[in-house]
């Protein structure tokens, strides 16, 4: 499958129906059972794909609609972490999760939800993981003596998971890695386990690290600055940001370091709920590639859309597809 | 007839059982319908405020779809309530509980029935703020001699040095992170006399200087008010930091409107005695059904004839000068005297009738922008089935259009009135009560703590410690994780 220039893609997760919210907290107070729950994300994941089919956008996923958050999705799977299930009343809250042993190897069976993806479009489907760094920062650690031996561990599991994900057939693969922005002074073991994990695996991998999109607002503050030069270790193609909200500040940065990675520029604010007109998101791109070439970049939200109304990150992703057309055809012009 | 108590105040226990014998022996005596009888719901409360808004005895009629049901509530104020006119007030008012009750015209309503919110008392309020120099002025007091220990909580000297302890070790913490902002910026809405904030910024300064840190030089104070002669006041008592500060006029219920720029960029926000003058509506549960409060303000008509004559206005032009007072202010009457003489007497007479409205369901609320169904539903889950409680309507929008100006790691304190827990509800009156020519309601801290959860921040109560007797408790949010 072809990409056009300046793909466009999505961040991850798409926005969460109240409904869908309501069933999940049901299931989590027992009162709806897995399997009407299976059914009932696997209706809500077709919509979020038709949405994201029908807003034009190239890489797709498929909405994160099954993922109660960015850890506990995981933290379910792992094996050797303990779970308590009393431990939270409204899903989006954050199990208690511990580890308290070695963590041994076994899969996540992650490949199913991306099968699903894969089975019900034709546009390029795209699975993300939370990265080892982000998952130490949330599942409480009895066992291992640094974070950074705990992280290791998880990356070895999840590089096997990534490789059984590669055999499904993923091809665009991106790992999260939210809390580098809350923890910079972490930053050089962060890159060193996430090598670990992304070793051998034969996909396109982005890393996408924001500040936070946890209740749709910043978790942490600061500028990309700290990510340099240590992040030029990591052994991903591409580079994930958000730029949207932040204004392009350290845009800059990346002309400084120019080459080593493409760019997925955040051209979406997803914690306002006012729509960007096509012509702002132009005008965003065309900002960005004065640092990064446009052959270089991809199009994207700051994060993902989970806590936007349907019908804004439906209209937003439009507003982003049809900025990215615009400053296409500009460049067919000057051809 | 069920019987709610809500309070007992000490050395009242006779009155209060008083209250049930004369029901008792008013239905004996045939004067009061058993149809009647079978629907009503009897609250006995102690209203706090000395100047409030009810009479000894209340009667609230209960309406579904437009039609009177025949439920309704008596509501008795033991306080005001005198022993030799239990009996008439009670029998009068249960005669108003039937669905041939007409509009008593012993009163002069000022409006028709409407949510609580949207009531003349607000304006009421309005205007004090707006002519509170001149209202100081009549009265011979300012304001906050009228409150609680007569002064604001809001300076205590102990709050304030141990608020800027805390932020100070936040301000380090984050330095050691290489994450401060070059700008640090601080907010204070409804700023006042600018007392507090001035005493705030020289204790940073001092703190700061001390410490050698450099912390001051990068502080962004934001003076907020509604009011424009509040603001020029305030910067007057902070001129020593003029290089610093901003002078911002802001709508209390809507901060974000005017700082949107500052959005997820200030690092403490606090206000002091704001929430509680903001208007609210409020909700009632009644066996698990739902149902509003409206009200309609009123004067009693032998205070309007009183007032008319001590003031030398014909009774028919009575409420023409009430609006003219709410328009155009005291002045606009023939002498000041005259107008504020009006004014504060009006006041201390105006009451609210209220009846309860039936609701099928909450979205047919008035609920305040930003405030969603499943914030009230979270709040009742688990609330006892007959209980009445404020939807803090002003504040909760304020909270709401607030939050999102803080910085990731900013911290927001409210100092205030609050009820911590929705069952607190049960055990007294919470409002709404006059101090001075404004209005003080308590607020409903419980629903700050759902809409904040919602919303990603932890909300938690701190008890005000610096006073003793002190109702006010800090409310303070924490990220949620």
């Amino acid at each position: 499958m072809s990409l056009p220039l300046l793909p466009t893609s999505v961040v991850g997760s798409y926005s969460m129906p109240g409904w869908l919210e309501r069933m999940k907290t049901d299931y989590v107070l027992r009162r709806v059972s897995r399997l009407e729950l299976d059914e009932i994300h696997d209706t809500a994941v077709k919509a979020a794909i038709k949405d994201q089919e029908v807003a034009g956008v190239d890489i797709i996923t498929d909405g994160e609609l099954r993922r109660d958050n960015m850890i506990d999705y995981f933290a379910e799977r792992l094996p050797g972490v303990q779970i308590d299930r009393a431990s939270k009343k409204f899903y989006y809250d954050f199990y208690d999760s511990v580890v308290r042993g070695k963590m041994p190897m076994s899969g996540l069976g992650l490949a199913a939800d991306y099968k699903f993806l894969a089975a019900n479009t034709e546009r390029a489907p795209k699975f993300n993981v939370t990265g080892p760094h982000s998952l130490v920062k949330r599942i409480r650690n009895e066992y291992y003596k640094t974070e950074e031996e705990f992280a290791t561990d998880l990356a070895r599991i999840m590089n096997f998971e990534l490789k059984e994900l590669v055999r499904a057939g993923v091809k665009y693969l991106q790992i999260d890695e939210p809390y580098y922005s809350g923890f910079p002074e972490d930053l050089p073991w962060g890159v060193r386990v996430l090598n670990t994990l992304v070793d051998g695996v034969d996909a396109r991998i982005t890393l996408h690290i924001c500040y936070g999109n946890r209740y749709g607002k910043p978790t942490w503050a600061g500028n990309y600055r700290y990510l340099f030069p240590t992040i030029l270790d990591a052994k991903v193609h591409q580079l994930s940001l958000e730029f949207a909200r932040r204004g392009g500040e350290d845009l800059d940065l990346f002309k400084e370091f120019s080459g080593r990675f493409e760019i997925g520029v955040g051209v979406i604010d997803v914690k306002d709920h006012e729509v960007e007109s096509p012509d702002l998101v132009a005008e965003r791109i065309r900002k960005a590639a004065e640092f990064v070439p446009v052959e270089r970049m991809f199009v994207l939200p700051d994060c993902g859309c989970l806590h936007l109304p349907q019908a804004i990150a439906f209209s937003k992703l439009r507003s982003m597809v049809r900025g990215a057309q615009i400053v296409r055809d500009e460049l067919k012009g000057k051809k | 007839m069920i019987l709610h108590i809500n309070h007992v105040q000490p050395g009242r226990a006779e009155s209060t059982s008083g209250v049930v014998s004369t029901l008792l022996s008013l239905l004996e005596a045939g004067d009061i319908d058993p149809n009647t009888l079978g629907h009503l719901n009897v609250h006995i409360d102690w209203v706090q405020y000395k100047s409030n808004f009810r009479e000894p005895v209340s009667i609230r009629r209960v309406l579904k779809d437009e039609e009177l049901l025949p439920l309704a509530d008596i509501a008795v104020d033991l306080r005001q309530l005198q022993p030799e006119m239990l009996r008439k007030s009670l029998s009068e008012a249960l005669n108003g509980a039937g669905p041939d009750a007409l509009d008593t015209p012993r009163r002069h309503y000022l409006e028709a029935f409407t949510p609580m919110r949207s009531s003349v008392i607000w304006t009421f309020n309005s205007i004090f703020w707006k002519y509170l120099p001149i209202w100081e002025a009549a009265s011979g007091k300012g304001y906050e001699k009228a409150l609680p220990g007569g002064h604001s909580d809001g300076h205590n000297i102990q709050a304030i040095q141990e608020s800027i302890l805390e932020f100070w070790e936040m301000l380090q913490k984050i330095e050691k992170q290489n994450l401060l902002p070059p700008e640090i910026f601080i907010l204070e809405i409804g700023v006042g006399t600018g007392e507090r904030a001035c005493r705030w910024l020289d204790g940073f300064k001092e703190l700061d200087r001390e410490k050698g840190t450099q912390y001051y030089p990068k502080l962004r104070f934001l003076a907020a008010d509604y009011s424009v002669a509040t603001l020029h006041r305030v910067m007057e008592s902070l001129h020593n930091h003029r290089d610093l500060s901003t002078f911002v006029e802001v709508d209390a219920v809507n901060p974000f409107k005017s700082l949107s720029h500052l959005r997820y960029k200030v690092m403490l926000i606090t206000l002091s005695n704001v929430y509680d003058n903001l208007p609210t509506d409020e909700l009632v549960l009644r066996d698990g059904k739902l149902f509003f409060i409206e009200v309609r303000a009123y004067v009693p008509a032998t205070e309007v004839t009183r007032i008319c004559e001590k003031y030398r206005i014909a009774l028919d032009r009575f409420e023409t000068s009430v609006q003219r007072l709410l328009e155009l202010g005291p002045e606009c009457f023939e002498s000041l005297d005259q107008g504020m003489g009006f004014w504060q007497e009006l006041w201390a007479a105006v009451r609210l009738e209220e009846r309860l409205v039936s609701a099928h369901n909450l979205s047919e609320a008035h609920l305040p922008t930003g405030l969603k169904p499943s914030h009230i539903e979270g709040l009742i889950e688990n609330a006892p089935a007959n209980i009445r409680f404020q939807l803090s309507s002003g504040a909760t929008e304020s909270f709401i259009n607030t939050i999102p100006l803080l910085h990731p790691r900013g911290v927001l304190q409210v100092q205030d009135i609050f009820v911590e827990k929705l069952t607190d509800y049960l055990h007294g009156f919470r409002g709404p009560g006059k101090m001075d020519g404004s209005i003080v309601n308590w607020v409903n801290g419980a629903l700050l703590d759902v809409v904040g959860a919602q919303s990603g921040y932890d909300v938690h109560f701190a008890p005000f410690r610096y006073r003793k007797g002190s109702k006010t408790s800090v409310l303070y949010t924490t990220q949620r994780e």
